[in-house]
């Protein structure tokens, strides 16, 4: 079975390890904890990419290694991809100042 | 855990773990006679730039600063400074005049005052003979731990870095703080987001302040350009290997820093201080320009951990390479030393950090990185902070 990390139990987001299709099931290794979580894919996702551990609703604060990495810039479902395409920076946006 | 490694001590207190000639250009109209000297004497290394004149008092000042802190470095037995004709406030006399001060030999050979590009090759080819034979009779002495700095550094991330390679760098590197060692971090733009950990890290709260502020002055002067830092930072191939946001490349990035206190915080290539533990620099994110200065500081060796793969390496620093990621090390094994890909296998981290350490000990013993067995120097920049005049 497909094997993910969730680095700090504080997390919203998992990191696969290698490549994963759509519906695959995905053994998660929370930080921690003795017993995998199991999260089913609803997307594609590339090699190492992260994908979404829990519910993520847009604009709320996207966390991995227990800290914020950035937020949601759309509304992403649990098993999704976690990308460029919907989170985004809160730092040095210049484009916004 | 071994407490000692094989090095050439200084008269500065420092030891090398390399006893080079170092031709040192001090502006980029010398060049070229740097590189043929390089290509005609062996054991000596080029270290050549774009600067050294028109510029800015601070920026010209900053460039000083590296290249005497180069001259300085342990790893460089003997230095041959040569220069065009006369810069302004950064002749190769005056570079000279601060080397000598670490005990040194140090010649200066001036293109026009030596009688042209071809004389003033000839004049540093006799020097690089002359200085090599009069220290390559020195032997390794056996050198605690305590007098290793060690550098680390990143590039080309990728997810697998600040799962795998980045926290093997943090092993060892509280390891050389443990027994005595310093270790020098960098990488202002990879500490954004990190402030809490900077916060909880610091031996006193002067220093995390110094660190914040470089912090703060950095994103300040990104927002001066008016532009998002996306299309920047992360890089392109940051992105495809799956770091979303510089948070997350910055948090990554941290986990080179291991766990130990940061016992000080020092501007782009100025000296550290002798105190063990964490040293913080402020430099870019930029590779180049990041291990340049923390080799002006001293840094005898470095790791380079990489998540796509990298050629980077410092001339004078020797530059270890390591990744995470197996499809990397594949296909870039040819400029790597390190595969810890197997710690997603289940290789728990004090075994992957151990031959991390292994491999560094035996490369401040002598063992050549394969950059240096293909003489490749391509980690050489210094960074700005003016423009050109």
């Amino acid at each position: 079975m497909l094997q993910a990390l969730v680095i700090d139990p504080q997390d919203n987001v998992a990191n696969l390890v290698g490549a994963g299709a759509r519906g695959a099931a995905v053994a998660c290794r929370v930080e921690g904890q003795v017993e995998p979580v199991y999260v089913e894919l609803c997307g594609d996702i590339p090699a190492n990419h992260k994908f979404a551990f829990t519910d993520i609703k847009a604009g709320l604060p996207v966390v991995k290694y227990g800290l914020v990495i950035g937020r949601a810039s759309a509304d992403i479902p649990r098993g999704a991809h976690v990308h460029v395409h919907n989170i985004e920076s809160n730092r040095c946006r210049g484009d916004r100042t | 855990m071994t407490d000692h490694f094989f090095g050439y001590p200084r008269p500065d207190g420092q030891v090398g773990i390399r006893n080079h000639v170092l031709l040192l250009s001090g502006t980029l109209y010398a060049n070229s006679t740097c590189e043929r000297v390089a290509h005609t004497v062996q054991n000596t290394i080029p270290i050549v730039h774009p600067l050294g004149r028109c510029q800015i008092a601070p920026d010209l000042a900053q460039t000083f600063r590296t290249l005497v802190g180069h001259g300085r470095h342990p790893n460089a037995g003997a230095v041959i400074v040569i220069d065009h004709f006369k810069e302004q406030g950064c002749t190769a006399d005056e570079i000279a005049h601060e080397i000598a001060a670490a005990g040194k030999p140090v010649e200066v050979v001036n293109i026009r005052r030596d009688g042209g590009a071809i004389s003033a090759t000839a004049k540093a080819t006799r020097l690089a003979v002359d200085l090599n034979r009069q220290i390559n009779t020195q032997k390794r002495e056996r050198s605690p731990l305590s007098k290793l700095v060690f550098g680390v550094n990143c590039g080309t991330s990728d997810v697998t870095s600040g799962l795998a390679s980045n926290r093997c760098v943090g092993w060892v590197a509280d390891r050389v703080i443990e027994a005595g060692g310093r270790v020098i971090a960098a990488e202002t733009t990879e500490m954004f987001g990190g402030e809490e950990l900077i916060k909880a890290r610091a031996k006193t709260p002067e220093i995390a302040d110094k660190i914040l502020a470089f912090i703060a002055a950095m994103e300040k002067s990104i927002l001066a350009c008016g532009v998002d830092l996306r299309g920047s930072q992360p890089t392109g191939d940051n992105i495809e290997g799956g770091l979303s946001t510089i948070e997350e490349k910055a948090l990554g990035a941290m986990k080179k820093w291991g766990t130990k206190p940061i016992v000080g915080a020092v501007g782009y290539a100025e000296p550290i201080g002798e105190e063990s533990g964490l040293w913080v620099m402020d430099s870019p994110g930029h590779g180049g320009e990041s291990i340049t200065g923390i080799a002006a500081a001293g840094a005898q060796v470095m790791s380079f951990s990489t998540g796509g793969g990298h050629t980077i390496n410092h001339p004078l620093m020797i530059t270890m390479r390591l990744t995470g990621n197996r499809q990397s090390w594949a296909a870039m094994e040819e400029t790597m030393e390190v595969d810890v890909s197997d710690m997603f296998q289940g290789t728990p981290l004090e075994v992957a950090g151990r031959r991390l350490l292994d491999e560094i000990l035996a490369i401040c013993n002598g063992r050549m990185t394969k950059a240096e067995a293909l003489r490749e120097w391509n980690g050489f920049a210094i960074n700005r902070c003016g423009p050109s005049v």
